[in-house]
């Protein structure tokens, strides 16, 4: 810190300015921009980097994108914004002083120089009259990572409580194929994502009478949105900063627990899932590694890098583990090469298997998608959500994200389909060859992914796979053959204004197809999505399929992108407001028959949903919202039956699990969770909870029913 | 909710008889807005409205304004919840919260604009002279309540108003 001062001063003192483009005199102090480095790297470089560079959803702070957005407004509006919205998921708990800081640091890093002026959050100047985006080296290349040491909590990583778990059954791909009703053995449930529960103790007619068994304060200081694992009794569970630990499920005791870090800070830190196999428990963990633990020690039996260490690749969605193989997807991938990619490692040795890469290049199958955009420009594909598994076809099914920049205009390809972005994936289980793909949103420009889980459903003989993305579009395809069948819309959008029925080909609104870089265009849904990562359910006696969805609009603008390897982001920034016809509700829950995709219930509420759905054999499904409601309703009607106030925002993936004959379900509360989670933060202000709290929860009907 | 559509349906086809008219009705909530802008935009409000003929009158109110209101107007654009410009002036009465009104005869542009739900509603505020509260004047339909389930998917505008969807 000293050495920058001293280089700042050293500048000022000389009158060196990076670029004549400066005319104006800055208004802050040497004093704050300083002072704004420190609480930069502890409140915001999580998400944003160290170098200001930004990360997938969060934009760059630093750089021609960040003078895009912010050029020409004034100084008082960026110190506006991040007063109003950050730090993530702690909005507005920073005191004025220090947000003025922040913002002289940010102005510090675009090539501005402090004066003797102190900022005090009501000067007008432009900020394109004090800096030109030319980031300062010592910034733009930090000498060392900066660790937001100040908000990470203290924990000190490894394995702090070995375990000795006794009469351990290994877990057999047979009981994988066929769970047991009373384990949670796969993260969506089976292999097939329906997220059920052939449990039916709790009911219709008793769900009133839930009440709290246990509970167990989680990791503070990261995401949560994960849900627990659970087998013969052991409720393995993946904790925050890439913790694991075994409790006993019916008494919430630890057995065992293993922090193999790295610790968690606030973005992309949610482990959505675990898996267990044979006598193993499979995490990856959010530095993209992939670990196997011994399930009755949690040992670390092997592990392995996902992706090459150090190159700012992550993993959250989880993993699922199908014929002998642990297989995982690859996130924030940034236009660097490799670019992102599933694959596949011997369950026992940890040995990679098959690598399938999400994103086309030139000269391989779908790279001409792609128009001209070079190899090293072409991102995204990423796979935020583990896919599912037909063992009888012997495929697994994987959803990829957009990709990027976000707009068309910014990317430079046009309405092109951008292979293997926003599609469907069938890959061959033990090779990882594509058997087929379905682009769902050729051309998609919103940050409109189709990411999310694939849901495997027969009706009779027909083996189809229901998927639903952020335009809220319900789809059915031939999981067999990967054709269109059908597709049902669930929520409002304005982003398409057709369909081909026989294909599923989806047309733009006009203006869509004509935007330019720079200008806003609107997009119903917003990037938080008609439906996001919390997961529907799928009830197969009733053919219900339950959907959480989520309803809000933005504009969004897309920039000029620098043309150079690594360089590529979202590049678009956004506005958003109320969804059109929707009274100001966010939240809406509904269900749909899937042979017919006709719809049967649904509600609206103020709070978006934050959790998959639940649903069980006791025609009692669970949801959780952003207003700290965890709530059963009557699976045929949406009649609510049951609600509990938790303390802080309910998010994750509920579970049921049986032990000793006794039913129970169990659900976390978390924060972050990406633009599902901001954007009511931005837009729910009469809406509050705690910016802490994660937790897990289990309920159960008291001993003696009545 | 397939008798809601049909509701809608021939109100809409009623709408092309000047002797019938048809009601619709907006929320006004805030204008798109960053952290920057929020602190300016807030406010709620409500509007209703009926066609008679190519005739609209409008009523609503406002509150919660964090600035002196300072015009109301009509807008149309390309899209349900896609903005663009002005095409008629309403009444305004009061400053932070009050009352909106008006009578225009739509031109033929704007009254397919409407039936199409591409019309919507801005009010300008001081500290917010580009837009603090708007809505999209939709056809008046049921909405069972917050919580409350209903048959059906409810009311979806882009199936629910003609002209946004086609399928071919």
């Amino acid at each position: 810190m000293r050495e920058w001062i001293w280089i700042g001063a050293t500048l000022v003192g000389l009158g060196i300015a990076p670029s004549s483009a400066q005319t104006a005199q800055a208004p802050f102090t040497t004093a704050q921009a300083a002072a704004g480095r420190t609480a930069y790297a502890a409140d915001c470089a999580s998400c944003h980097q160290a170098n200001l560079s930004g990360s997938g959803e969060q934009p760059a702070l630093a750089g021609a994108s960040f003078m895009a957005a912010w050029g020409r407004r004034p100084i008082r509006d960026f110190y506006a914004d991040i007063s109003a919205n950050m730090p993530y998921g702690r909005a507005g708990s920073l005191d004025a002083a220090t947000y003025q800081a922040i913002t002289a640091f940010v102005m510090v890093a675009n090539g501005a120089h402090p004066s003797s002026v102190a900022f005090d959050g009501t000067q007008t100047t432009p900020i394109g009259s004090i800096a030109n985006g030319q980031i300062p080296a010592d910034i733009a290349k930090p000498k060392a990572p900066r660790v937001d040491a100040a908000r990470a909590p203290a924990m000190r990583l490894g394995q702090t409580l070995v375990g000795d778990i006794k009469n351990y059954t290994p877990v057999t791909d047979a009981m994988l194929v066929h769970p047991d009703p009373k384990d949670w053995l796969i993260y969506r449930g089976n292999y097939q994502a329906h997220s059920h529960s052939a449990l039916d103790q709790i009911n219709a007619g008793n769900v009133v009478q839930l009440q709290l068994k246990w509970s167990w304060a989680m990791n503070e200081g990261g995401e949560n949105a994960t849900g627990p694992t659970i087998h013969d009794g052991v409720m393995f569970l993946a904790n925050t900063s890439n913790t694991v630990q075994a409790l006993d499920a019916r008494t919430g005791e630890l057995l065992w627990e293993n922090r193999l870090g790295p610790i968690a800070t606030r973005a992309y830190s949610a482990l959505r899932s675990l898996a267990v196999y044979q006598d193993k428990v499979y995490i990856n963990a959010t530095d993209a590694k992939l670990y196997a633990l011994d399930a009755k020690t949690g040992k670390v039996a092997w592990e392995t890098d996902i992706a090459l260490p150090g190159r700012g690749f992550n993993e959250t969605g989880g993993v699922i583990v199908a014929h002998g193989k642990v297989i995982v997807g690859l996130t924030l991938c940034r236009g660097q090469m490799p670019h992102c990619y599933i694959s596949a490692y011997d369950a026992q040795t940890g040995a990679q298997v098959w690598k399938f890469t999400t994103i086309a290049d030139k000269g391989t199958p779908g790279g001409d998608t792609w128009g001209d955009v070079p190899d090293d420009m072409r991102a995204g594909g990423e796979t935020w959500i583990a896919g599912s598994y037909d063992p009888e076809l012997h495929l697994t099914y994987w959803g990829t994200a957009q990709s990027k920049p976000w707009m068309q205009a910014s990317r430079r390809s046009g309405t092109a389909a951008t292979l293997y972005a926003n599609s469907t994936l069938a890959l061959d289980v033990d090779t990882g060859k594509l058997k087929w793909y379905f682009s769902h949103a050729p051309g998609e420009t919103f940050d409109l992914d189709e990411v999310f889980e694939r849901v495997l459903i027969d009706h009779g003989a027909q083996k189809t796979l229901m998927t639903i993305g952020k335009a809220g579009i319900l789809w059915k395809l031939d999981r067999v053959t990967g054709k269109f069948i059908a597709a049902r819309q669930t929520v409002f959008q304005n982003v398409y204004d057709g369909i081909d029925k026989k294909t599923g080909r989806l047309s733009f609104r006009p203006d869509v197809l004509a935007q330019k870089t720079n200008t806003w265009i609107s997009a119903c849904p917003s990037a938080a999505g008609g439906h996001d990562w919390p997961p529907t359910s799928y009830d197969q006696k009733n053919d219900l399929m339950i959907i959480p969805l989520d309803q809000s609009c933005n504009l969004m603008r897309g920039h000029d992108v620098a043309q150079h390897t690594g360089s590529v982001q979202t590049e678009g920034e956004e506005r958003v407001f109320f969804m059109p016809g929707t009274d100001g509700n966010m939240g809406r829950l509904a269900a749909y028959h899937t042979a017919d995709m006709k719809p049967v219930w649904s509600f609206q509420q103020r709070a978006p949903f934050l959790t998959g759905v639940l649903s069980t054999d006791g025609d009692v499904s669970f949801v959780g919202d952003y207003d700290r409601v965890f709530r059963a309703v009557e699976t045929t009607t949406g009649k609510t039956l049951w609600t509990v106030r938790l303390p802080t925002v309910v998010q994750g993936n509920p579970v049921s699990f049986a032990v000793d004959g006794k039913q129970y379900i169990a659900i976390t509360t978390g924060l972050g969770g990406g633009s599902p989670f901001a954007k009511p933060s931005s837009m729910l202000g009469e809406l509050h909870h705690p910016d802490h709290g994660q937790a897990l929860y289990v309920f159960a009907l008291p001993d003696q029913v009545k | 909710m397939a008798t809601m559509r049909w509701t809608i349906l021939i109100a809409f086809a009623a709408t092309l008889s000047p002797s019938l008219a048809q009601d619709y009705a907006s929320r006004l909530t805030a204008v798109a807005y960053d952290g920057a802008m929020r602190a300016n935009v807030q406010g709620d409000g409500h509007v209703s409205a009926r066609l008679d003929g190519n005739r609209l009158t409008v009523t609503g109110d406002f509150v919660g304004l964090p600035s002196d209101a300072i015009s109301v107007k009509l807008y149309t654009g390309p899209g349900i919840g896609v903005p663009g410009p002005s095409i008629y002036d309403l009444a305004l009465d009061g400053t932070r919260a009050g009352r909106i009104s008006g009578s225009v005869t739509l031109n033929e542009k704007a009254l397919v604009a409407l039936k199409q739900g591409h019309l919507y509603l801005q009010l300008n505020s001081q500290r917010a002279p580009d837009g603090n509260l708007w809505g999209w004047l939709l056809p008046q339909h049921d909405f069972a309540g917050s919580d409350v389930p209903e048959a059906g998917q409810g009311f979806l505008p882009q199936l629910d108003v003609p002209g946004n969807w086609t399928e071919k």
